[in-house]
């Protein structure tokens, strides 16, 4: 059984690395670029399952923190910034600006905190539209005359789509690991617990609000850096990018994926973002405008077959130790009796 | 010195008084009895004491250290660990998680140590699940260890309650009418590990509506009723207590 699994994990990883290498002199050259976009949202969805998954508080405006990295990076970029600088600009931006709201919405509960996430994010958006001196509002960066130049690690300058597949890959892959470290952590248990009864979690010593904003900080990071690789990928930032509708879709990737499950949220956003694309190349033009009806029914579908998403988080088997008797006990039995 | 000391503490809801100015001292190493009818502020009284709500009025030190305002989970860290009346695990995480979580204010790994697994995570890793397991095995269930909380039997998931509140290794361990529930076999197993836990050098403060639990294991009872604290003596004396009797034993016996 585990060695299959192994086999199934070894042939996709070789098929998502090699493969789209193979593709990018064909007619399939464009599921590369669609894969980089799927990937950002992968990002994206990871850092937003931090907060809904693993913590469970209802973030409905995450878009915004996309959008302080794009716009950051952006910014930076077009005043001769390399990458690797303005992508750690605009993780910090993203995270500063997640922790200052967070601090004070998070007295708030449920579905109070989910309105004011929403209204933060439509307020980000607003401000960036309207915010000409800064952002151009909405004919977007860069403005005539400037540009942001495509990534350049190393020497090495990211001018095509595979190249930015690649570098996406590698981040979504990191971001895997990170979120599955911390699952299987002190931090992620305590998050977890905060989930499951946030009262039992602090009576049980867990600083319950400074370990929220531990993961919303998290969180940010991961949308700040999504943020910086698509602003350069496009060399072109737009508030139209990072609208309400576009945070109402992380969360469908987060809960169709399976929240707090670190697998089902990368599945789930593929589904979210890829897959529409897919049936509309497959099934031509007519679709795209049935598409999201078809999304609606298959959430509704979900909700009543499988609510615990596609793939459901589960809870690690941790091997149970025994206490051998010639062993010194942590929590000694004999010697305080 | 008295390991925890209630004094006057007053705790109002919409004008009526849940605890009205009670004074309770523990002593270190006792079981201590907390009685009364259905309402009389018992569980409030643990509220206050965990730090879930603040007194209108009143004190409390815990090893002298005034705690009330201290935020609950700093309470928790100093040495006060409760159960819930109404079971309040973390459903969705293993028994062993749970208790691991009550490891929490114990442990130190942050999210830098942890992302980088460097050897200090690694190795309190190692003892937080080491820790966790003996606990397990100790109230013994160890071998549901892997088993989801919300799968375990009603049994099982009280022991479990009381094996992650003694996870934080707490001083004064508060326990909400444990043995609700249960059928005489399993409260004597319970009333068993009550006093094992009191071998450990732990206080135990307990909300017990079973007369024979209290009268057996207790070495001191307190009463409320309305909120007020009507009687605190030895349980002899408590079942002769006009008092108590006419609020408490009066009501169940007629
Ligand atoms: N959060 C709250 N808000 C308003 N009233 C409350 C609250 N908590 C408790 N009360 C009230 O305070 C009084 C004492 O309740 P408490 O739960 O402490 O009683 P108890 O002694 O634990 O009773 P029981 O044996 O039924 O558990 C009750 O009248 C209850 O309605
Ligand atoms: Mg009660």
């Amino acid at each position: 059984m585990d060695k299959h699994k192994w086999i199934v994990w070894v042939l996709g990883i070789l098929i998502l690395g090699v493969g789209p290498y193979f593709l990018e002199n064909t007619s399939l050259a464009f599921l590369i670029r669609l894969a980089g976009t799927a990937g950002l949202y992968m990002l994206l969805a990871l850092g937003l399952n931090l907060v809904i998954g693993f913590v469970g508080l209802l973030d409905l405006g995450f878009m915004a923190f996309y959008a302080l990295g794009a716009y950051t990076a952006a910014l930076l970029a077009i005043q001769g910034w390399s990458f690797i600088p303005s992508a750690l600009a605009a993780m910090a931006v993203a995270a500063l600006f997640r922790l200052g709201v967070g601090f004070p919405a998070l007295r708030l509960r449920g579905d109070y905190l989910a309105i004011v996430t929403l209204g933060f994010g439509e307020v980000t958006r607003l401000v960036i539209t309207n915010w000409d001196a800064l952002t151009n509002g909405p004919k977007g960066l860069p403005r005539v005359g400037q540009s942001i130049p495509p990534i350049s690690l190393f020497g090495f300058v990211f001018t095509t789509n595979l190249h930015y597949y690649y570098l996406i890959a590698l981040c979504v892959a990191a971001a895997v690991w990170i979120c599955h470290r911390l699952n299987h952590s002190r931090v992620g248990r305590a998050w977890v617990a905060i989930r499951e009864d946030e009262i039992a979690a602090e009576l049980m010593g867990v600083e319950v609000t400074q370990q929220k904003l531990v993961a919303f900080g998290v969180s940010a990071v991961f949308a700040g850096l999504a943020g910086a690789i698509f602003a350069h990928r496009e060399s072109f930032v737009t508030p139209e990018s990072f609208t309400f509708w576009e945070s109402c879709l992380l969360v469908c990737a987060v809960v169709l994926g399976g929240m707090g499950s670190v697998i089902g949220v990368v599945l789930g956003a593929f589904c979210i973002v890829a897959l529409p694309e897919l049936l509309r190349d497959l099934l031509g033009t007519g679709f795209a405008s049935a598409r999201y009806l078809l999304f609606g029914i298959s959430l509704v579908l979900m909700a009543i077959y499988r609510p615990q998403g596609i793939w459901p988080s589960r809870r690690r088997s941790l091997e149970l130790h025994r206490a051998e008797p010639e062993q010194e006990t942590l929590f000694d039995v004999e010697n305080k009796r | 010195m008295s390991l925890l000391e209630a004094l006057a503490v007053t705790k109002v809801f919409g004008g009526v008084a849940a605890l009205d100015h009670v004074d309770l001292s523990i002593k270190g190493g006792e079981i201590l009895g907390l009685i009364g009818p259905n309402g009389a502020g018992k569980t409030t009284f643990f509220n206050v004491i965990t730090g879930l709500y603040k007194p209108e009025a009143g004190e409390i030190l815990f090893l002298g250290q005034r705690i009330q305002g201290l935020r609950a989970h700093q309470i928790s860290a100093l040495g006060i660990a409760r159960t819930f009346q109404n079971i309040r695990l973390f459903p969705n995480m293993t028994a062993l998680e749970n208790v691991m979580v009550g490891r929490h204010c114990r442990t130190r790994s942050e999210l830098f140590s942890t992302l980088f697994k460097t050897r200090a995570f690694k190795d309190e890793e190692q003892d937080i699940q080491r820790f966790s397991c003996e606990l397990l095995e100790w109230v013994g269930l160890l071998d549901r260890g892997n088993a989801l909380a919300k799968n375990l039997p009603y049994g099982d998931q009280r022991k479990l309650e009381i094996a992650r509140a003694l996870a934080l290794e707490p001083k004064l361990l508060l326990l909400d009418e444990p043995t609700a529930g249960m059928n005489p076999a399993e409260s004597e197993d319970l009333m068993a590990l009550f006093r094992r836990i009191q071998k450990r050098g732990i206080t135990l403060l307990i909300i017990e509506h079973q007369m024979r639990v209290v009268m057996n294991l207790c070495s001191r009872v307190a009463v409320l009723d309305y909120g007020e604290k009507i009687a605190d003596a030895s349980p002899a004396d408590i079942q002769k207590n006009p008092a108590v009797i006419e609020a408490y034993l009066g009501k169940t016996n007629a």
